[in-house]
């Protein structure tokens, strides 16, 4: 039996999740926020990763579950692959999604986000748009890095915003 | 007949352990279970090349004692599923269907946000499926 949630429900869902941790629960102490919802995506991941790898063969190297996550994890979880792929061979890879699915109805707008400082106000927009936005992407660290864990990998996942709505997450495998 | 099933987690803590036969002592079982553990390890470490592929899930039989089979079943997140049964005309198709079910009912099961992961199932509904489940199994070689 399989039960369908509007996708906007999803993403609503992702928005307020990051706007109660971080003005109701934690308001006074907002760097408690993010390993908090970085937690949650980790429980999250490590129950799809269980459903998602029910019907394949087993993985024989770290390398074939990274790209279990690029490739049917992704697909499962937002419709597209991992655009790029990218690893130095000694355990650290950097997985690029060109348009990130719950990031592409964002918009921020600077003026609104500064509070008005005159120094470099473009700058210090852009700098304070791009830290709101990178709030939103806690939770998708902690899905892979729990699918990752379910998988027998250790890991520790980061997520790099410099051009949205591109997005890399960078996973640091520990050894 | 099964007699009994056992979900055991990557760190071969038991999550499930259920026999369904009262006649056999519970702890005779839980030890079959416990040795096939082993068994399981060699067979993932030291695959034969003649065997079946070693990126396959269901193990096959693990070994026979003197009145019991014994299967295996390693998924991906390094759970391994052990089923006792004491058929001795049982087919290895309805072995694998039986585990793909199981499969799909420990999933369910674990993706229960009440569940912890690494603590035992204690899903009531888990518990009825897998019954229902070992009721069916020893129907069908059945006429």
């Amino acid at each position: 039996m399989v039960r369908e949630v509007a996708e906007s429900c999803v993403e609503s869902l992702m928005a307020e999740i990051v706007s109660s941790y971080c003005k109701g629960v934690y308001a006074n102490k907002p760097e408690l926020a993010a390993p908090r919802i970085e937690a949650i995506g980790f429980q999250v991941g490590h129950r799809l990763s269980e459903r998602y790898t029910m019907d394949r063969p087993r993985f024989t190297d770290h390398l074939e579950a990274i790209k279990f996550i690029c490739k049917d994890f992704w697909s499962d979880l937002f419709k597209k692959q991992i655009d790029n792929l990218k690893t130095n061979h000694r355990g650290t890879f950097v997985l690029q999604d060109n348009r990130f699915r719950w990031l592409a109805h964002m918009s921020v707008d600077p003026s609104l986000v500064t509070s008005g400082s005159i120094q470099d106000p473009s700058a210090m927009a852009e700098n304070e748009a791009a830290q709101a936005t990178g709030l939103h992407l806690y939770f998708p660290c902690g899905i892979i890095r729990g699918a990752l864990s379910n998988l027998g990998i250790p890991c520790a996942v980061s997520a790099d915003i410099s051009n949205l709505p591109a997005c890399s997450f960078v996973v640091r495998i520990k050894v | 007949m099964i007699v009994c099933l056992a979900v055991v987690g990557h760190q071969n803590n038991p999550l499930y352990i259920q026999s369904f036969t009262e006649a056999d002592d519970a702890l005779k079982l839980h030890h079959i279970v416990h040795c096939s553990l082993d068994v399981v390890d060699e067979r993932v470490n030291n695959p034969k090349k003649s065997g079946p592929t070693i990126n396959e899930a269901f193990l096959g039989l693990l070994y026979p004692t003197e009145n019991y089979k014994v299967y295996g079943y390693l998924t991906n997140t390094k759970v391994k599923f052990i089923l006792v049964t004491t058929d001795l005309d049982v087919r290895d198709a309805d072995v694998r269907n039986f585990f793909r079910r199981f499969h799909a009912a420990y999933v369910d099961a674990v993706t229960n946000p009440f569940h912890v992961p690494g603590k035992k199932i204690t899903s009531k509904i888990f518990a009825e499926r897998v019954s229902t489940m070992v009721k069916s199994f020893g129907l069908s070689p059945a006429s």
